[in-house]
């Protein structure tokens, strides 16, 4: 069996698309992986709604610009913002990044990839571990697109507030109560108009992993 | 504070507790319809910012929910700064401060910010930061109000507000 290590490593959340349709048979491909994540008590609690309408990726676009610039904004006005992005050194740079941050641009990029796929649970009696189910199923759609060659990001801002959501249900015609279905982000999913220049960085594993208790980092040795 | 009133804080230190602890600080952006469902049965009249939020500071107050409430508002016209004194769920915040938790859900400033929704047609808010004061039994709460799509990005210092 093939080590899926290189296609986890080397992808990367996908903001920019080519205009470029993507076939209904890759689509195909990247459900199908979705549907084969680990779920509790095999319960499958996801639904997948496919979006190619323009309108409607306006929508969803609109949205998400509203609800992540409506953050940004604030957490710019108090400060937060600049803190986080310090470390860029260029000042002129750092602003446009800035402005693009509490603008909501950087979440608007549905309203170019060709594809959202929005992904939902029902919380129907007997459902159990929902979030964490549509999370693994979400990495699926992820890591198959890129495995496609194809770009996909998990936005999760725009449905994050409770007024957002329910926005977002009636958007896609959703039932809006929320004892029916969760809606925990969607993908934008196309092909990438921008490469990996420089990968982000990541903590190394000695300060992530702790051995046999909480707290121990000395790996101990067996065998 | 009574013990109705103590029980009351008890269970919604606990439903806070554990929405923060499976969303982390995700959590205040799922709790702005907490306490709505009042301030919409209160019939709240106004056609602007002032009218508005006048009248839902009268109704917290004539219900106990709140013995003053000040406000103001700057930072270009988005930022809505509420000092609300005699809360009864001071409580609760200090239950959440107390287990590690920074207290992140205010229903006074809620139910004033679901009115700006509901009344006003305002386009969105965010409750940006909630500060407690036990010593003074206040809260000051800095929202952030967007009466049009136009109005994100209006940055400016709230640090000078």
């Amino acid at each position: 069996m093939p080590d899926i290590l290189d296609v986890i490593v080397s992808r990367k959340s996908i903001r920019r698309y080519k205009p470029d349709p993507v076939a209904d048979e890759l689509i195909d491909k990247v459900l199908e992986a979705a549907r084969w994540a680990p779920t509790g008590e095999n319960y499958q609690p996801w639904r997948f709604i496919v979006v190619r309408d323009q309108e409607t990726r306006d929508r969803i676009a609109d949205l998400a610009r509203l609800g992540s610039g409506s953050r940004m904004t604030a957490w710019y006005c108090m400060g937060h913002m600049q803190e986080r992005f310090a470390g860029i050194d260029d000042p002129v740079k750092r602003e446009k990044v800035l402005r693009f941050m509490y603008s909501g641009e950087v979440s608007a990029f549905a309203k170019d990839a060709p594809v959202v796929i929005a992904v939902i649970g029902t919380l129907m009696e007997g459902s159990v571990d929902v979030p964490y189910d549509l999370s693994a199923a979400i990495e699926n759609i992820c890591l198959e697109a890129h495995s496609l060659g194809l770009g996909a990001c998990w936005v999760h801002g725009p449905v994050a507030s409770t007024r957002d959501a329910k926005k977002f249900k009636e958007i896609l015609g959703i039932p809006t109560g929320l004892g029916q279905y969760k809606v925990i982000a969607y993908v934008s999913i196309g092909w990438p108009a921008e490469a990996r220049k420089h990968p982000r960085p990541k903590k190394p594993l000695e300060e992530l992993v702790y051995w046999e208790r909480f707290g121990n980092k000395e790996r101990p040795r067996h065998g | 504070m009574d013990d109705r009133d103590r029980y009351y804080n008890q269970l919604l230190f606990r439903m806070e507790q554990l929405l923060h602890h499976e969303l982390s600080d995700c959590a205040s952006w799922k709790t702005e319809l907490i306490g709505t469902d009042f301030i919409q049965t209160q019939d709240i009249q106004g056609n602007n910012e002032q009218e508005v939020i006048e009248a839902c500071i009268a109704k917290l107050k004539a219900a106990g929910l709140a013995e003053d409430i000040a406000w103001k508002i700057g930072g270009k016209g988005i930022l809505l700064t509420l000092r609300v004194a005699g809360c009864p769920h001071m409580l609760k915040e200090r239950l959440l401060r107390e287990s590690g938790i920074k207290p992140y859900s205010c229903l006074a400033a809620n139910m004033i910010l679901d009115q700006l929704i509901e009344r006003l047609g305002y386009a969105t808010t965010y409750l940006a930061d909630l500060k407690i004061d036990e010593e003074k039994g206040e809260c000051v709460i800095r929202a952030a109000i967007y009466a049009t799509p136009d109005k994100i990005g209006e940055v400016s210092d709230w640090s000078k507000e």
